[in-house]
């Protein structure tokens, strides 16, 4: 009996050893296999972040003068600053279109007043392109 | 069970007992003696450093406009070990990369396990080699530095070399803050020798470089560029300059020169395209440098602006030289004598100064010393000292010869001559800042001194409006700004040490409006053809640039 149990004793431990050990080889294989995720998450990332970059590049090298310059001299159009004459200043909003300040009127009045609808405004820094 | 140990178990055992102690000795003396060289072999193996390449920093214009950026790209290399068929490999990387076929066979013939095939290569091409899907062919990105403007700027810009390492212009004077700091991380490879990922043990991150504002405009850039490269055409010369200065802080809002060069493509311009004459080179003003003089006989009060001068009618000799005028004058007032550029009357007017005053005033208007702006090359110009003046000196400096300036001094001085009499440091650099917007160093427009007075400051600029109005400068008038400059006209000196009656150095310097001035402007030409007077090639150049300027910058008429 005392043989019977030091045997079980035995397999017991060898046992919870190797399970120890595979769990151990199954979290080197998983620890793999998200290092190599976030590797090629990664790569993917910057591949985008170059391309985005070459693209924003293009569009800085159409914007710059000297390119828009030669562009407009091909087509024999002269780039020069406007004349005083040849800008139009554009009168500020006529006054109807101004939105009057919702008058106040106490706080059971104000319930029932139809004020502003809601306005969306664009952030502009929202459409930045990206940084260097 | 005494049985069981029969005497070949006894061998076997003691066989084992003796392997074991063996094997013990010997890693006994491995670990005594080769332990330290055997675990760095296996560490070199197993443990790897990968370089972390930093972002280079972005020059800026004035309004943040990007001047100069870095992109990445690939670079194709290959392990000529690898290559299994090399002379098919080889023809399809040539079609690929538009490269010579035996020039790529070279370089698998090489005994090496890494060979660049090409460096920093456009996407398609990548893509188009990429698809050959060749074995022992691999990519590398690396940074490349691209100028959206190309040629605009190029010599305040400069341009880096292949290992991203500032090598003129900005890009080398700021390269330390430019370039960032490199990054590491300590990680494990397989056998294959790559990164196996999960595994990296510290990382220290690259610090991305500066970025670098500048003070220049690139829309004035362009059309002072633009102005230039006209006038540069028009007349064949052999090089021009031009700089638009804001007189008050010195600050550079446009600085171009001529032949120039495109920064995308450093390797097609001729080196002699890529110097920046405007602070690297000195030349002989001629009478742009009477506004020197008459700075000094104003401020000395040793002239009155009506006190006349006799002007010889054209020819004066003096000692064993005899001066001449480009136009003869009988007597001319003093203001006249400038309008007309006189340099009979303004060598008397010297005399009445001497030599010690108007050495003084040429340093105090910062000629012979560096102007210490952040530009690589610059130049002290050629002033002799006082004791190597000989007695024809004096008359000779007091009409801009026997004296070289830079473009730049040409420009601080007409500044001081605008700005009511200050010598301001020019500063093409407004700040540094770090990626997150912090500034890590400011450049504050410095003024360092009082050249002149207000009052002869004043005076000097209504003499000089005379020139435009109705002296040798007419062709700088820009209607209803009233600018204000000089003309020169200065004859180059050949090889044999004689004044050539070929070739001249033509110039204009001024400023507008002339009484409360904006912009200083100075436009130089290298040795024009057919014309070669300053009010003729380089006064329309000015006039150009300068009614430009007020438009862009919406100032009022007078």
């Amino acid at each position: 009996m005392k043989d019977f149990l030091k045997t079980y004793k035995a397999i017991g431990f060898i046992f919870i050893g190797t399970l120890t050990m595979l769990m151990y080889v199954n979290q080197q294989v998983l620890i793999y296999q998200m290092g190599l995720k976030v590797k090629e998450n990664h790569q993917v990332y910057s591949k985008l972040v170059d391309h985005n970059r070459i693209l924003v590049y293009n569009v800085l090298n159409l914007k710059s003068p000297v390119s828009l310059q030669t562009k407009l001299l091909a087509k024999k159009v002269e780039l020069d600053m406007p004349h005083k004459w040849q800008v139009v200043k554009l009168e500020s909003s006529p006054k109807k279109f101004v939105y009057k300040k919702a008058v106040k009127k106490g706080f059971f009045a104000n319930l029932f007043i139809i004020g502003r609808e809601a306005e969306a405004s664009q952030n502009i820094n929202s459409l930045a392109s990206l940084s260097y | 069970m005494y049985k069981l140990i029969t005497p070949r178990i006894k061998k076997v055992a003691y066989f084992l007992v003796v392997l074991f102690v063996l094997l013990a000795v010997r890693l006994f003396f491995v670990q005594l003696g080769a332990a330290k060289p055997l675990s760095k072999l296996a560490s070199d193996q197993h443990n790897m450093y990968l370089c972390l390449l930093p972002r280079r920093g972005v020059i800026y214009d004035h309004r943040k406009k990007e001047l100069a950026v870095s992109i990445n790209l690939n670079s194709i290399f290959a392990d000529p070990l690898m290559i299994e068929d090399e002379e098919s490999t080889a023809e399809k990387l040539a079609g690929a990369l538009d490269l010579d076929k035996e020039d790529i066979l070279l370089k698998f013939k090489e005994d090496k396990r890494f060979v660049w095939l090409a460096r920093k290569v456009q996407p398609e091409t990548e893509k188009a080699v990429r698809g050959l899907s060749i074995k022992g062919v691999g990519f590398i990105k690396e940074p490349q530095r691209v100028y959206p403007g190309g040629e605009l700027a190029s010599h305040i810009i400069g341009f880096v070399g292949m290992d991203d390492k500032g090598l003129e212009g900005i890009e080398l004077q700021f390269d330390k803050l430019l370039k960032g700091t490199v990054g590491w991380r300590y990680s494990i490879r397989d056998a294959k020798r790559r990164e196996v990922p999960g595994y990296e043990y510290k990382e220290i991150p690259p610090a991305d470089g500066n970025d670098v504002i500048l003070t220049i405009d690139s829309v004035v850039q362009a059309f002072a560029e633009k102005e230039l490269e006209s006038a540069f055409e028009k007349y064949k010369a052999k090089g021009g300059i031009i700089i638009v200065m804001d007189p008050y802080t010195g600050d550079i809002l446009a600085l171009a020169n001529r032949p120039t060069y495109d920064l995308n493509n450093i390797k097609g311009s001729p080196v002699e395209a890529r110097r920046n004459r405007a602070v690297c080179d000195f030349f002989e003003p001629g009478s742009s440098f009477k506004i020197v003089t008459a700075g000094a006989v104003l401020e000395e009060d040793v002239v009155q602006l009506e006190e006349e001068f006799f002007c010889e009618n054209g020819e004066f000799k003096w000692g064993r030289h005899t001066y001449h005028d480009h136009r003869p004058h009988g007597w001319l007032a003093f203001r006249d004598v400038i309008k007309y550029s006189s340099n009979i009357g303004t060598m008397k007017s010297a005399m009445k100064l001497g030599d010690k005053r108007l050495y003084r005033y040429i340093k105090r208007f910062g000629f012979g010393m560096k102007t210490g702006i952040d530009l690589p090359g610059e130049v002290e110009g050629m002033t002799r000292p006082l004791k190597q003046w000989s007695k024809l000196s004096l008359c000779s400096i007091s009409m801009g010869q026997e004296i070289a300036v830079t473009a730049l001094q040409l420009a601080c001085a007409i500044s001081s001559v605008a700005n009511g009499g200050y010598y301001v440091r020019p500063r093409i650099i407004e700040r540094i800042q770090d990626k997150a917007g912090q500034v890590i160093e400011e450049f504050k427009p410095e003024q360092r001194y009082r050249v002149i007075s207000e009052e002869t400051s004043k005076e000097l600029r209504a003499i000089l409006r005379g020139v435009v109005e109705d002296g040798t400068g007419k062709l700088a008038e820009v209607k209803s700004y009233l600018p204000a400059g000089k003309t020169g006209t200065a004859q180059k000196i050949e090889q044999n040490g004689t004044y050539s009656h070929k070739k001249f150095t033509a110039s204009f310097i001024g400023f507008l409006p002339y009484d409360k001035p904006r912009f200083a402007i100075v436009v130089i030409m290298d040795e024009p053809r057919p014309y070669y007077y300053g009010g003729t090639v380089c006064a329309p150049v000015f006039k150009n640039v300068a009614s430009q300027l007020m438009r862009y910058y919406k100032i009022e008429p007078l």
